[in-house]
């Protein structure tokens, strides 16, 4: 994608202009500019525009100097693509490659791999020359480059499969790979006749003496250029997709140092060859032979390849590289070079933002903060509860734990106030544990919470998904569990923007939590057995979604400073309740458009039918004031009437806040009589009555 | 060949807990990078509590397995969020290897580490690449093993042992965090180095010199 001119330069051919002679007043008596005028956005030669306004050529070449120099005219280059080319140029020098393309970071509706081919397949054309001997790699990125490709110009070309076949499970094998390349600039295809891995070196030996396949693999000291991809090894590499990798825990040890692999061979982090028990099984390129070929290509992007590349990039196994600007700003943060790299330049954080001095806040010490708020809390909220022994950690409902009942215990870090400890009372939870600011509770005050809600029945804990949680929650319940308490943990996962759609389980749990307490608390109250109660509170989190939206960050006691920063005119919509990135950065829009987005979500997902029937819950991040909420919840009213979806019930207001964080989050809980009845159970906590 | 008793692993823990108190600061810039900035303070409380753990208690009415589980409770009520329950586990692991024994040989005594690593590894399911200590003990366990396959001497076990960690530290510069606070800064955490690999790394040296010490 060729650099864009503000004013386009881009001469379309023009004859037989008119001599126009007297200066259109909009010029204002301006020669230079009207030259400029003609030159740039008329699109006019300078021999035409010498004509139209009657001085020489070399009056008109002296004028647009002129322009140039009185900054008449401007020619930018669009901020992505700048970026992208200070990466390349920094790529280049810092590895001394021959040639490097970047291509932006973000590339909107095309995959990166599509984008990555398509450049792949740019610098194949302007290299590729008639008698090449081409050895090709395999990979996603490979095979879309050879479909992104077309040259027919060339002669005697000769493209050869760089290492064995593979099973064909994947589109993107050697094979293929190879076969499409040769298509694609209508060369002789050389494959490589045998397994990229054999069983056994004598099997590897005994095939590559072969007659075919020495003379195949003989090809390969003759290339004069490569294109390869690089292999990371995450779990989800292609490597692992396509069976390359074994799940064999040997395999696995013997590889532990590698960090990624080229053409089937594993190297460490230093590009060296990791010799495991398949090198000696493997069948194709060598990396010594590799090293050897003139003009080697490598196609690689994306932030789980980084290690992968630089190692690549160590072992001098590539000269022109082709990569995205983050994996390729990553790379070079990576290794320690960020100094002469102009700083990225995004709409997410705007240098002046930072000077931004502390955020002012009402505290004495701030790392007393969280054990003076609670102290105020069991001081306020003293009718609904209580310390279950002598820490305001572990809080337990006045009215709440009773024989025969299942418990409920909830918790997590602090900072979401009136989370967790407004839920905690008749019908809602029993008990709730409460660590620092945004971290977990540590297991003790969890089982002091279990303990203190045992009626002997079993005890549910009930929290969101944030990997701290997890681990301390799940201590706790090894302690209760050797207690004899019986122990059934519920994650909820409401936040849809945090994960897509099939992948639910990784997804956060956030305000739509307050939902899932309620009905778990109400299954509790009505007397149900635990498997009842541990049912309904995975089927309220199922029936959850929720959607949130900031507007500015939160900051934390400790430092008074945001814990991110959100541009002047933007929103992050899909925020986590920590600050964490959502699904977009995007242009700040008005409050009917902001509920728009985040109900369109929601709708999209939850799908309800006519006539369905929704709870619905507007919650402000911290610092959204009411005004504000009732704005958003009565666009979200109206379309909800819009699509005959009833408010069975709802609440407005400060929920389950993140500090002092600009924004609002909306969940809904899609109702069944069930539910509806749980839902209307009566329950009495600080911040949740129903009566 | 040389035993390691319980003096020695008490020897050990305190070692840590001075070698967390110094690097804290450290510690607390490379978190800051990445994470909330609290990982030195964090570690050095927790290594501090095992310590005042070890003050109380007489040591010497102790085996490995209680020893090592009456530090997993300090540890643990001292440090919630993500590293208490990990080092806990880690430390509970490597009592549950000991056992009931008062002393083991220096060469087995290596197989605490690796004890550890696997509790740690167990509890919060990391994987290699992932940008977290795993990326520290892993490479770790892989030497420790190796080379007693190999039949390595302990000095020399020991100085791989060290080299090995400090190299996962590195390493951990070019990975993007997938786990806990570090992964919603996605690929903004390349270049950074992990503190929970760093302060892993601190853990298994005091390890490793507390051995060489006092077992060679």
């Amino acid at each position: 994608m060729p650099p864009k001119k503000r004013l386009s330069a881009a001469r379309p051919e023009k004859t037989g202009a008119e001599p126009e002679l007297v200066m259109p007043l909009r010029f204002g008596n301006d020669p230079l500019l009207w030259a400029s005028w003609l030159y740039y956005e008329e699109g006019m030669t300078q021999g035409d525009i010498a004509r139209t306004i009657g001085v020489s050529r070399a009056t008109v070449i002296s004028y647009l100097a002129d322009a140039r120099t009185r900054g008449l005219v401007n020619i930018s280059i669009e901020t992505e693509h700048l970026k992208t080319l200070s990466i390349s140029k920094a790529l280049k020098e810092h590895f001394g490659l021959r040639d490097c393309l970047v291509i932006p970071g973000e590339g909107g509706d095309r995959s990166l791999i599509d984008r990555l081919g398509a450049a792949g397949a740019q610098v194949l054309q302007g290299i590729l020359r008639s008698g090449d001997t081409v050895g090709v790699g395999w990979g996603r990125t490979v095979l879309a480059s050879a479909q992104a490709l077309n040259i027919d110009n060339l002669q005697d070309v000769r493209v050869i499969q760089a290492t064995g076949t593979t099973s064909s499970h994947v589109p993107f094998t050697p094979a293929a790979c190879a076969t499409k390349m040769a298509a694609a600039i209508r060369a002789e295809c050389v494959p490589i006749s045998a397994p990229a891995i054999v069983s056994s070196p004598e099997l590897r030996d005994i095939l590559t003496s072969e007659q075919l396949v020495k003379e195949q693999l003989a090809s390969l000291d003759q290339l004069n250029c490569i294109v390869f991809g690089i292999a990371s090894l995450r779990p989800n590499s292609t490597l692992h997709s396509s069976g390359f990798f074994h799940d064999d825990p040997k395999l696995r040890d013997a590889y532990s140092t590698a960090v990624g692999a080229i053409a089937g061979r594993y190297i460490n982090e230093r590009g060296k060859l990791v010799k495991g028990p398949l090198e000696d099984r493997t069948i194709g390129i060598t990396l010594d032979q590799l090293a050897r070929v003139k003009q080697r290509i490598a196609i690689a992007g994306g932030t789980d390849k980084v290690p992968a590349i630089l190692a690549t990039l160590h072992g001098g196994y590539v000269n022109i590289l082709i990569t995205d600007a983050t994996t390729g700003l990553g790379i070079l943060s990576a290794d320690g070079k960020t100094g002469s790299i102009r700083p990225e330049k995004t709409v997410t954080e705007p240098a002046e933002s930072i000077k931004r001095t502390r955020v002012k806040k009402f505290l004495n010490e701030p790392e007393d903060a969280v054990d003076e708020s609670l102290e105020g809390a069991v001081l306020e909220y003293a009718q609904y509860l209580k310390p279950a022994r002598k820490s305001n950690r572990a809080l337990v409902a006045q009215d709440g734990p009773r024989a025969g009942k299942v418990g409920l215990v909830i918790g997590g870090g602090a900072g979401h106030d009136p989370y967790f400890y407004g839920y905690v009372g008749k019908g809602l939870a029993d008990a709730v544990a409460i660590g620092n600011i945004f971290a977990s509770p540590p297991p003790m005050p969890i089982l002091e919470c279990t303990r203190a809600a045992n009626g002997g029945a079993g005890v549910v804990y009930l929290f969101g998904n944030y990997s701290g949680d997890i681990l301390n929650f799940e201590m706790a319940a090894e302690m209760a569990k050797r207690e004899g308490i019986d122990v059934r943990t519920v994650i909820t996962t409401d936040d849809i923007a945090s994960s897509r759609k099939e992948d639910r389980e990784s997804r956060r749990g956030v305000a739509g939590n307050v939902f899932v307490f309620k009905i778990a608390g109400a299954a509790c109250d009505q007397m149900l057995p635990i498997e009842r109660v541990e049912e309904l509170a995975r089927k309220a989190n199922r029936e959850t979604y929720t959607v949130g939206v900031a507007l500015e960050p939160c900051s934390m006691p400790e430092t008074r400073r945001p814990t991110f920063l959100i541009g002047e005119n933007e929103m992050e919509v899909g925020v986590g309740v920590h600050g964490e990135p959502g699904i977009a950065r995007q242009p700040l829009v008005s409050a009917n458009d902001t509920a728009d987005i985040m109900v369109d979500r929601i709708l999209a997902e939850m799908a309800p039918e006519r006539g369905d029937e929704v709870a619905l819950l507007v919650n402000s991040l911290g610092a959204t004031p009411m005004m504000e909420l009732l704005i958003i919840a009565r666009r979200v009213r109206q379309r909800l009437k819009a699509r005959n979806v009833q408010v069975a019930r709802s609440w407005t207001g400060s929920y389950c806040t993140s500090l002092d964080m600009s924004g609002v989050s909306i969940s809904m809980m899609k109702l069944d009589a069930e539910l509806k009845a749980l839902l209307d159970h009566p329950c009495n906590a600080a911040s949740f009555q129903i009566r | 060949m040389k035993q390691v008793e319980i003096d020695d692993i008490v020897a050990f823990l305190r070692e840590a807990a001075t070698r967390m108190k110094e690097a804290a600061d450290y510690l607390g810039q490379l978190d800051g990078e990445i994470g909330d900035g609290d990982h030195g303070y964090t570690m050095s409380r927790g290594f501090s509590a095992i310590v005042r753990a070890l003050n109380e208690i007489d040591v010497q009415s102790h085996d490995m397995s209680t020893l090592f589980r009456s530090c997993a409770e300090s540890f643990l009520e001292a440090v919630g969020a993500t590293p208490g329950p990990l080092y806990a586990s880690g430390l509970i692991a490597a009592g549950d290897f000991a056992g009931n024994r008062s002393a083991l040989d220096a060469d087995e005594a290596l197989m605490l580490l690796v004890a550890i690593s696997d509790g740690i590894g167990a509890r919060g399911k990391a994987i290699a690449g992932d940008k977290t200590m795993m990326d520290v003990w892993l490479p770790v366990v892989q030497t420790i093993k190796n080379l007693r396959q190999e039949n390595a001497p302990l000095e020399v076990i020991l100085s791989e042992i060290r080299a090995s960690a400090s190299r996962g530290v590195e390493s951990t510069r070019s990975m993007v965090a997938m786990r806990g606070r570090a992964a919603r800064l996605g690929g903004r955490s390349l270049g950074h180095i992990d503190p929970g690999a760093a302060s892993a790394a601190i853990l298994i040296e005091s390890f490793a010199n507390t051995l060489e010490q006092r077992a060679l």
